[in-house]
Protein backbone atom coordinates (compact mmCIF):
# COMPACT_ATOMS: atom_id res chain seq x y z
CA UNK A 1 0.00 0.00 0.00
CA UNK A 2 1.20 3.48 -0.78
CA UNK A 3 1.61 5.74 2.21
CA UNK A 4 -1.19 8.02 3.36
CA UNK A 5 -2.18 10.27 6.23
CA UNK A 6 -4.36 8.64 8.87
CA UNK A 7 -6.84 10.54 10.97
CA UNK A 8 -9.22 9.20 13.60
CA UNK A 9 -11.77 11.93 14.39
CA UNK A 10 -13.73 11.84 17.64
CA UNK A 11 -16.82 13.52 16.22
CA UNK A 12 -18.71 13.82 12.95
CA UNK A 13 -17.77 17.54 12.80
CA UNK A 14 -14.10 16.64 12.91
CA UNK A 15 -14.63 14.05 10.17
CA UNK A 16 -16.47 16.55 7.95
CA UNK A 17 -13.68 19.07 8.45
CA UNK A 18 -11.07 16.50 7.53
CA UNK A 19 -13.02 15.64 4.38
CA UNK A 20 -12.94 19.28 3.34
CA UNK A 21 -9.27 19.71 4.19
CA UNK A 22 -8.11 16.95 1.82
CA UNK A 23 -9.12 16.68 -1.81
CA UNK A 24 -8.49 12.96 -1.85
CA UNK A 25 -9.69 11.53 1.44
CA UNK A 26 -11.47 8.21 1.92
CA UNK A 27 -13.57 7.15 4.86
CA UNK A 28 -12.54 3.95 6.62
CA UNK A 29 -15.28 1.88 8.20
CA UNK A 30 -14.62 -1.88 8.26
CA UNK A 31 -11.87 -1.72 5.69
CA UNK A 32 -12.83 -4.97 3.95
CA UNK A 33 -13.40 -3.20 0.63
CA UNK A 34 -11.15 -0.15 1.09
CA UNK A 35 -7.98 -2.02 2.01
CA UNK A 36 -8.37 -4.46 -0.86
CA UNK A 37 -8.64 -1.50 -3.24
CA UNK A 38 -5.63 0.18 -1.67
CA UNK A 39 -3.51 -2.95 -1.95
CA UNK A 40 -4.16 -3.20 -5.68
CA UNK A 41 -3.71 0.58 -6.06
CA UNK A 42 -7.19 0.88 -7.49
CA UNK A 43 -7.69 3.40 -4.68
CA UNK A 44 -4.91 5.79 -3.66
CA UNK A 45 -6.08 8.04 -0.84
CA UNK A 46 -4.04 10.99 0.34
CA UNK A 47 -5.81 10.57 3.64
CA UNK A 48 -7.76 7.82 5.33
CA UNK A 49 -10.34 9.01 7.85
CA UNK A 50 -11.12 6.25 10.36
CA UNK A 51 -14.75 6.74 11.37
CA UNK A 52 -14.71 4.25 14.23
CA UNK A 53 -13.79 6.86 16.84
CA UNK A 54 -17.13 8.64 16.36
CA UNK A 55 -19.72 7.61 18.94
CA UNK A 56 -23.28 6.46 18.23
CA UNK A 57 -22.67 5.13 14.76
CA UNK A 58 -23.02 1.40 15.33
CA UNK A 59 -26.26 0.73 17.15
CA UNK A 60 -29.50 -0.96 16.12
CA UNK A 61 -32.68 0.74 17.29
CA UNK A 62 -36.25 -0.40 17.02
CA UNK A 63 -39.18 1.91 17.49
CA UNK A 64 -41.01 3.43 14.59
CA UNK A 65 -39.18 1.12 12.23
CA UNK A 66 -35.55 0.06 12.44
CA UNK A 67 -32.52 2.34 12.55
CA UNK A 68 -28.97 1.17 11.94
CA UNK A 69 -25.93 3.32 12.50
CA UNK A 70 -23.79 3.25 9.37
CA UNK A 71 -20.97 1.53 11.26
CA UNK A 72 -23.13 -1.37 12.45
CA UNK A 73 -21.22 -4.49 11.47
CA UNK A 74 -22.78 -7.03 9.15
CA UNK A 75 -22.12 -9.64 11.84
CA UNK A 76 -24.06 -7.67 14.44
CA UNK A 77 -27.00 -7.56 12.04
CA UNK A 78 -26.64 -11.29 11.33
CA UNK A 79 -26.75 -12.33 14.99
CA UNK A 80 -29.00 -9.65 16.49
CA UNK A 81 -31.86 -11.36 18.37
CA UNK A 82 -34.10 -8.39 17.53
CA UNK A 83 -33.44 -8.67 13.79
CA UNK A 84 -33.72 -12.47 13.81
CA UNK A 85 -37.11 -12.18 15.42
CA UNK A 86 -38.61 -9.23 13.55
CA UNK A 87 -36.97 -9.23 10.10
CA UNK A 88 -35.14 -12.55 9.81
CA UNK A 89 -34.52 -12.16 6.07
CA UNK A 90 -32.15 -9.28 6.82
CA UNK A 91 -30.21 -11.47 9.22
CA UNK A 92 -30.01 -14.30 6.68
CA UNK A 93 -28.92 -11.96 3.88
CA UNK A 94 -26.22 -10.51 6.13
CA UNK A 95 -25.00 -14.05 6.78
CA UNK A 96 -24.27 -14.57 3.08
CA UNK A 97 -21.70 -11.78 2.95
CA UNK A 98 -18.12 -13.05 2.93
CA UNK A 99 -17.10 -14.96 6.05
CA UNK A 100 -17.39 -14.47 9.80
CA UNK A 101 -14.01 -12.73 9.73
CA UNK A 102 -15.21 -10.30 7.08
CA UNK A 103 -18.60 -9.76 8.71
CA UNK A 104 -16.96 -8.89 12.04
CA UNK A 105 -15.42 -5.85 10.34
CA UNK A 106 -17.64 -5.06 7.32
CA UNK A 107 -20.30 -2.45 7.98
CA UNK A 108 -23.75 -1.86 6.57
CA UNK A 109 -22.73 1.71 5.61
CA UNK A 110 -19.55 0.60 3.92
CA UNK A 111 -21.40 -2.03 1.91
CA UNK A 112 -23.83 0.60 0.62
CA UNK A 113 -21.23 3.31 -0.02
CA UNK A 114 -18.88 1.03 -1.95
CA UNK A 115 -21.68 0.95 -4.50
CA UNK A 116 -21.31 -2.52 -5.94
CA UNK A 117 -24.41 -3.61 -7.89
CA UNK A 118 -23.94 -7.02 -6.27
CA UNK A 119 -23.67 -5.75 -2.69
CA UNK A 120 -25.62 -8.08 -0.41
CA UNK A 121 -26.83 -5.47 2.06
CA UNK A 122 -27.72 -3.08 -0.78
CA UNK A 123 -29.97 -5.63 -2.48
CA UNK A 124 -31.84 -6.69 0.65
CA UNK A 125 -32.22 -3.08 1.84
CA UNK A 126 -33.51 -2.06 -1.58
CA UNK A 127 -36.13 -4.77 -1.24
CA UNK A 128 -36.96 -3.47 2.24
CA UNK A 129 -37.50 0.06 0.88
CA UNK A 130 -35.11 1.65 3.31
CA UNK A 131 -34.05 5.27 3.59
CA UNK A 132 -30.56 6.55 4.17
CA UNK A 133 -29.74 9.58 6.30
CA UNK A 134 -26.87 11.68 5.04
CA UNK A 135 -24.96 14.37 6.93
CA UNK A 136 -22.81 17.17 5.56
CA UNK A 137 -21.62 20.62 6.64
CA UNK A 138 -24.96 21.86 5.27
CA UNK A 139 -27.06 19.71 7.57
CA UNK A 140 -28.85 16.38 7.32
CA UNK A 141 -31.21 14.86 4.78
CA UNK A 142 -33.01 11.60 4.08
CA UNK A 143 -32.92 9.84 0.74
CA UNK A 144 -34.84 6.80 -0.49
CA UNK A 145 -32.38 4.02 -1.17
CA UNK A 146 -33.45 3.57 -4.77
CA UNK A 147 -32.03 7.04 -5.43
CA UNK A 148 -28.76 6.37 -3.62
CA UNK A 149 -26.91 4.32 -6.22
CA UNK A 150 -25.49 5.97 -9.33
CA UNK A 151 -23.53 3.25 -11.09
CA UNK A 152 -20.93 0.54 -10.50
CA UNK A 153 -18.95 1.62 -7.42
CA UNK A 154 -20.72 4.98 -7.47
CA UNK A 155 -23.24 6.54 -5.15
CA UNK A 156 -24.83 9.99 -5.20
CA UNK A 157 -22.84 11.06 -2.13
CA UNK A 158 -21.05 14.34 -2.73
CA UNK A 159 -17.46 14.75 -1.55
CA UNK A 160 -18.56 16.46 1.65
CA UNK A 161 -21.37 14.03 2.52
CA UNK A 162 -21.30 11.10 4.92
CA UNK A 163 -23.80 8.28 5.33
CA UNK A 164 -25.00 8.41 8.93
CA UNK A 165 -27.90 6.02 9.36
CA UNK A 166 -30.05 3.48 7.54
CA UNK A 167 -33.77 3.38 8.30
CA UNK A 168 -36.20 0.57 7.49
CA UNK A 169 -39.82 1.72 7.80
CA UNK A 170 -42.10 -0.14 10.19
CA UNK A 171 -44.28 -1.57 7.41
CA UNK A 172 -41.54 -4.12 6.75
CA UNK A 173 -43.04 -6.29 9.49
CA UNK A 174 -46.03 -7.04 7.23
CA UNK A 175 -43.76 -8.72 4.68
CA UNK A 176 -42.26 -12.17 4.48
CA UNK A 177 -38.95 -12.23 2.73
CA UNK A 178 -36.38 -14.39 1.05
CA UNK A 179 -32.84 -13.64 -0.11
CA UNK A 180 -31.32 -15.87 -2.77
CA UNK A 181 -27.71 -15.58 -3.84
CA UNK A 182 -26.35 -17.70 -6.65
CA UNK A 183 -22.67 -18.38 -6.92
CA UNK A 184 -20.15 -21.17 -7.46
CA UNK A 185 -19.71 -21.84 -3.72
CA UNK A 186 -21.90 -21.75 -0.63
CA UNK A 187 -19.88 -18.88 0.82
CA UNK A 188 -17.27 -16.24 0.15
CA UNK A 189 -18.44 -15.41 -3.37
CA UNK A 190 -19.78 -12.24 -4.87
CA UNK A 191 -23.17 -13.22 -6.30
CA UNK A 192 -23.53 -14.02 -9.97
CA UNK A 193 -27.09 -12.92 -9.36
CA UNK A 194 -28.64 -12.13 -6.00
CA UNK A 195 -32.29 -11.36 -5.39
CA UNK A 196 -34.49 -10.27 -2.52
CA UNK A 197 -38.23 -10.82 -2.54
CA UNK A 198 -40.50 -9.20 0.03
CA UNK A 199 -44.09 -10.36 -0.12
CA UNK A 200 -47.13 -8.99 1.68
CA UNK A 201 -49.81 -11.58 1.01
CA UNK A 202 -52.40 -13.90 2.43
CA UNK A 203 -50.44 -17.08 2.04
CA UNK A 204 -53.36 -19.45 2.29
CA UNK A 205 -55.39 -17.85 -0.50
CA UNK A 206 -52.27 -16.57 -2.31
CA UNK A 207 -53.83 -13.13 -2.65
CA UNK A 208 -50.93 -10.72 -2.96
CA UNK A 209 -51.20 -7.19 -1.60
CA UNK A 210 -47.71 -6.10 -2.62
CA UNK A 211 -44.47 -7.63 -3.75
CA UNK A 212 -41.01 -6.11 -3.92
CA UNK A 213 -38.33 -7.70 -6.07
CA UNK A 214 -34.77 -6.40 -5.77
CA UNK A 215 -32.11 -7.68 -8.16
CA UNK A 216 -28.36 -7.54 -7.72
CA UNK A 217 -25.48 -7.97 -10.16
CA UNK A 218 -27.69 -7.56 -13.22
CA UNK A 219 -27.50 -3.80 -13.84
CA UNK A 220 -25.11 -0.92 -13.12
CA UNK A 221 -26.78 -0.62 -9.71
CA UNK A 222 -29.01 -2.87 -7.61
CA UNK A 223 -32.51 -2.46 -9.05
CA UNK A 224 -36.15 -3.09 -8.29
CA UNK A 225 -38.10 -5.03 -10.92
CA UNK A 226 -41.00 -2.57 -10.86
CA UNK A 227 -42.82 -3.89 -13.94
CA UNK A 228 -42.79 -7.38 -12.48
CA UNK A 229 -44.00 -6.02 -9.14
CA UNK A 230 -46.94 -4.24 -10.78
CA UNK A 231 -48.22 -7.52 -12.24
CA UNK A 232 -49.20 -8.98 -8.88
CA UNK A 233 -50.77 -6.11 -6.99
CA UNK A 234 -54.06 -7.40 -5.57
CA UNK A 235 -53.87 -10.61 -7.62
CA UNK A 236 -53.83 -14.30 -6.76
CA UNK A 237 -50.33 -15.75 -7.17
CA UNK A 238 -51.04 -18.63 -9.51
CA UNK A 239 -48.18 -20.60 -11.01
CA UNK A 240 -48.84 -18.89 -14.35
CA UNK A 241 -48.68 -15.45 -12.80
CA UNK A 242 -45.48 -16.33 -10.95
CA UNK A 243 -43.95 -17.42 -14.24
CA UNK A 244 -44.98 -14.10 -15.85
CA UNK A 245 -43.54 -12.17 -12.93
CA UNK A 246 -40.28 -14.05 -13.24
CA UNK A 247 -40.06 -13.47 -16.99
CA UNK A 248 -40.87 -9.79 -16.62
CA UNK A 249 -38.27 -9.38 -13.89
CA UNK A 250 -35.75 -11.05 -16.17
CA UNK A 251 -36.58 -8.59 -18.97
CA UNK A 252 -35.93 -5.67 -16.61
CA UNK A 253 -32.44 -6.90 -15.84
CA UNK A 254 -29.61 -5.41 -17.89
CA UNK A 255 -26.75 -7.75 -17.05
CA UNK A 256 -23.30 -7.70 -18.57
CA UNK A 257 -21.13 -10.67 -19.41
CA UNK A 258 -18.04 -10.87 -17.23
CA UNK A 259 -15.69 -13.50 -15.87
CA UNK A 260 -18.37 -14.74 -13.48
CA UNK A 261 -21.14 -15.37 -15.99
CA UNK A 262 -22.61 -14.39 -19.33
CA UNK A 263 -25.47 -11.93 -19.57
CA UNK A 264 -27.70 -14.72 -20.96
CA UNK A 265 -27.03 -16.91 -17.93
CA UNK A 266 -27.76 -14.01 -15.60
CA UNK A 267 -31.07 -13.34 -17.33
CA UNK A 268 -31.98 -17.02 -16.97
CA UNK A 269 -30.98 -16.91 -13.31
CA UNK A 270 -33.21 -13.92 -12.60
CA UNK A 271 -36.16 -15.77 -14.12
CA UNK A 272 -35.47 -18.97 -12.25
CA UNK A 273 -34.58 -17.39 -8.88
CA UNK A 274 -37.58 -15.05 -8.83
CA UNK A 275 -39.94 -17.95 -9.54
CA UNK A 276 -38.19 -20.17 -7.01
CA UNK A 277 -38.18 -17.41 -4.40
CA UNK A 278 -41.89 -16.70 -4.68
CA UNK A 279 -42.78 -20.41 -4.63
CA UNK A 280 -40.61 -21.00 -1.57
CA UNK A 281 -42.14 -18.05 0.25
CA UNK A 282 -45.64 -19.32 -0.41
CA UNK A 283 -44.87 -22.93 0.54
CA UNK A 284 -43.06 -21.94 3.71
CA UNK A 285 -45.62 -19.43 4.94
CA UNK A 286 -48.80 -21.25 3.92
CA UNK A 287 -47.96 -23.88 6.53
CA UNK A 288 -47.73 -21.33 9.36
CA UNK B 1 9.10 11.71 5.59
CA UNK B 2 5.93 9.94 6.41
CA UNK B 3 4.73 10.08 9.95
CA UNK B 4 4.38 7.23 12.39
CA UNK B 5 1.53 6.75 14.80
CA UNK B 6 1.84 5.63 18.38
CA UNK B 7 -0.36 2.72 19.34
CA UNK B 8 -0.79 0.71 22.50
CA UNK B 9 -1.90 -2.85 21.91
CA UNK B 10 -2.12 -6.00 23.95
CA UNK B 11 -1.05 -9.15 22.12
CA UNK B 12 -1.39 -12.49 23.88
CA UNK B 13 -1.79 -10.64 27.18
CA UNK B 14 1.45 -8.71 26.72
CA UNK B 15 1.32 -4.92 26.32
CA UNK B 16 3.19 -3.17 23.55
CA UNK B 17 3.81 0.52 22.90
CA UNK B 18 4.67 0.88 19.22
CA UNK B 19 5.29 3.43 16.51
CA UNK B 20 3.77 2.28 13.21
CA UNK B 21 3.26 3.73 9.76
CA UNK B 22 -0.38 4.11 8.72
CA UNK B 23 -0.01 1.63 5.86
CA UNK B 24 1.22 -1.24 8.08
CA UNK B 25 -1.39 -3.97 8.28
CA UNK B 26 -1.98 -5.77 11.56
CA UNK B 27 -0.71 -8.92 9.82
CA UNK B 28 2.64 -7.33 8.94
CA UNK B 29 2.86 -5.74 12.38
CA UNK B 30 2.43 -9.13 14.06
CA UNK B 31 4.80 -11.01 11.77
CA UNK B 32 7.57 -8.47 11.16
CA UNK B 33 7.43 -5.99 14.02
CA UNK B 34 6.60 -8.47 16.79
CA UNK B 35 8.14 -11.63 15.29
CA UNK B 36 4.90 -13.59 15.79
CA UNK B 37 5.04 -15.62 12.61
CA UNK B 38 2.37 -18.14 13.58
CA UNK B 39 -0.15 -15.94 11.76
CA UNK B 40 0.27 -16.61 8.04
CA UNK B 41 0.05 -14.43 4.97
CA UNK B 42 -1.89 -16.39 2.34
CA UNK B 43 -3.78 -14.20 -0.09
CA UNK B 44 -3.32 -10.87 1.72
CA UNK B 45 -6.79 -9.80 0.59
CA UNK B 46 -9.24 -11.34 3.01
CA UNK B 47 -10.18 -14.45 1.03
CA UNK B 48 -8.27 -17.34 2.61
CA UNK B 49 -8.36 -16.81 6.37
CA UNK B 50 -4.74 -17.85 6.96
CA UNK B 51 -4.17 -14.48 8.63
CA UNK B 52 -7.05 -14.94 11.10
CA UNK B 53 -6.49 -13.50 14.58
CA UNK B 54 -8.89 -12.72 17.41
CA UNK B 55 -9.36 -9.00 18.11
CA UNK B 56 -11.40 -8.03 21.17
CA UNK B 57 -12.94 -11.50 21.10
CA UNK B 58 -13.82 -11.56 17.39
CA UNK B 59 -12.09 -13.31 14.51
CA UNK B 60 -10.87 -11.00 11.77
CA UNK B 61 -8.58 -11.20 8.74
CA UNK B 62 -5.52 -9.33 9.98
CA UNK B 63 -4.50 -8.52 6.41
CA UNK B 64 -7.48 -6.19 6.15
CA UNK B 65 -6.86 -4.35 9.41
CA UNK B 66 -4.39 -1.49 9.76
CA UNK B 67 -2.12 -1.53 12.79
CA UNK B 68 -3.18 2.02 13.59
CA UNK B 69 -6.80 0.89 13.94
CA UNK B 70 -5.73 -1.36 16.80
CA UNK B 71 -4.81 1.29 19.38
CA UNK B 72 -6.27 0.01 22.64
CA UNK B 73 -7.18 -3.40 21.22
CA UNK B 74 -6.57 -6.82 22.70
CA UNK B 75 -5.36 -9.40 20.21
CA UNK B 76 -4.85 -13.14 20.39
CA UNK B 77 -2.68 -14.94 17.87
CA UNK B 78 -2.08 -18.68 17.67
CA UNK B 79 0.94 -18.23 19.92
CA UNK B 80 -1.38 -17.02 22.66
CA UNK B 81 -3.63 -20.05 22.69
CA UNK B 82 -1.35 -22.38 24.54
CA UNK B 83 -1.23 -21.94 28.29
CA UNK B 84 1.77 -23.59 29.94
CA UNK B 85 3.35 -26.77 28.61
CA UNK B 86 0.54 -28.75 27.00
CA UNK B 87 -1.40 -27.92 23.87
CA UNK B 88 -4.77 -26.22 24.09
CA UNK B 89 -7.54 -28.84 23.65
CA UNK B 90 -8.41 -27.40 20.23
CA UNK B 91 -4.80 -27.76 19.10
CA UNK B 92 -4.70 -31.31 20.47
CA UNK B 93 -7.94 -32.14 18.68
CA UNK B 94 -6.52 -30.98 15.36
CA UNK B 95 -3.39 -33.07 15.86
CA UNK B 96 -5.28 -36.18 16.99
CA UNK B 97 -7.86 -35.99 14.19
CA UNK B 98 -5.34 -35.70 11.38
CA UNK B 99 -6.63 -32.19 10.67
CA UNK B 100 -3.11 -30.85 10.04
CA UNK B 101 -1.15 -31.61 6.85
CA UNK B 102 1.09 -28.78 5.70
CA UNK B 103 -0.07 -26.68 8.62
CA UNK B 104 -0.40 -23.40 6.78
CA UNK B 105 -4.14 -22.97 7.30
CA UNK B 106 -3.99 -24.45 10.78
CA UNK B 107 -3.40 -21.38 12.97
CA UNK B 108 -6.35 -19.65 11.32
CA UNK B 109 -8.54 -22.75 11.50
CA UNK B 110 -7.77 -23.23 15.19
CA UNK B 111 -8.46 -19.61 16.14
CA UNK B 112 -11.71 -19.62 14.20
CA UNK B 113 -12.64 -22.85 15.97
CA UNK B 114 -11.88 -21.20 19.30
CA UNK B 115 -14.09 -18.22 18.45
CA UNK B 116 -16.87 -20.57 17.34
CA UNK B 117 -16.78 -22.70 20.48
CA UNK B 118 -16.57 -19.64 22.72
CA UNK B 119 -19.84 -18.42 21.18
CA UNK B 120 -21.48 -21.79 20.69
CA UNK B 121 -20.01 -24.73 22.66
CA UNK B 122 -22.28 -27.26 20.95
CA UNK B 123 -22.54 -26.34 17.29
CA UNK B 124 -24.33 -28.42 14.67
CA UNK B 125 -22.49 -29.63 11.58
CA UNK B 126 -24.05 -26.80 9.56
CA UNK B 127 -23.08 -24.23 12.14
CA UNK B 128 -19.48 -25.45 12.13
CA UNK B 129 -19.28 -25.31 8.33
CA UNK B 130 -20.87 -21.86 8.22
CA UNK B 131 -18.49 -20.48 10.84
CA UNK B 132 -15.36 -21.92 9.22
CA UNK B 133 -16.26 -20.88 5.67
CA UNK B 134 -13.67 -18.10 5.71
CA UNK B 135 -10.76 -20.48 6.30
CA UNK B 136 -9.52 -22.33 3.22
CA UNK B 137 -7.44 -25.51 3.23
CA UNK B 138 -5.75 -26.93 0.14
CA UNK B 139 -4.55 -30.15 1.71
CA UNK B 140 -7.09 -31.95 3.84
CA UNK B 141 -10.37 -31.74 1.95
CA UNK B 142 -11.86 -30.44 5.22
CA UNK B 143 -13.23 -33.78 6.48
CA UNK B 144 -10.62 -34.19 9.19
CA UNK B 145 -10.82 -30.53 10.08
CA UNK B 146 -14.53 -30.99 10.79
CA UNK B 147 -13.63 -34.12 12.79
CA UNK B 148 -11.16 -32.01 14.76
CA UNK B 149 -13.77 -29.39 15.59
CA UNK B 150 -16.18 -32.09 16.76
CA UNK B 151 -13.40 -33.68 18.80
CA UNK B 152 -12.61 -30.30 20.35
CA UNK B 153 -16.27 -29.89 21.31
CA UNK B 154 -15.99 -33.12 23.31
CA UNK B 155 -12.61 -32.27 24.82
CA UNK B 156 -13.86 -28.90 26.03
CA UNK B 157 -16.88 -30.35 27.82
Amino acid sequence: MKSFDYIRPNSMDEALNALQAYDNAYLLAGGTDLLVGMKTNAIRPKCVIDMKGIPNMNSIEYGDGFKFGALTTVRDIEVSPLIREKIPTLSKAAGTLGSVQIRNRATIGGNLCHGSPAADMAVILLGMNCEVRIVSPNGEKNLAIDRFFAGPQKTVLAKDEVLWEIIIPKDIERYKGIYLKHGPRKAMDIGIVNIAILLDADFKSRLCTQIRIALGAVAPTPIRAKNAEALVKEKILTSELIRDVAETASSEAKPISDFRASSDYRRELVKSLVAKGIHQLIEHNAKL
Amino acid sequence: MESKHRIQITVNEKEYDLLVRANRTLLDLLRYDLGLTGTKKGCDEGDCGACTVIVNGKVVNSCLVLGVEMDGASIMTIEGLQQGDGLHPIQQAFVDSGGVQCGFCTPGMILTTKALLDENPNPSEEEIKHYLEGNLCRCTGYIKILDAVNRAVQLLK
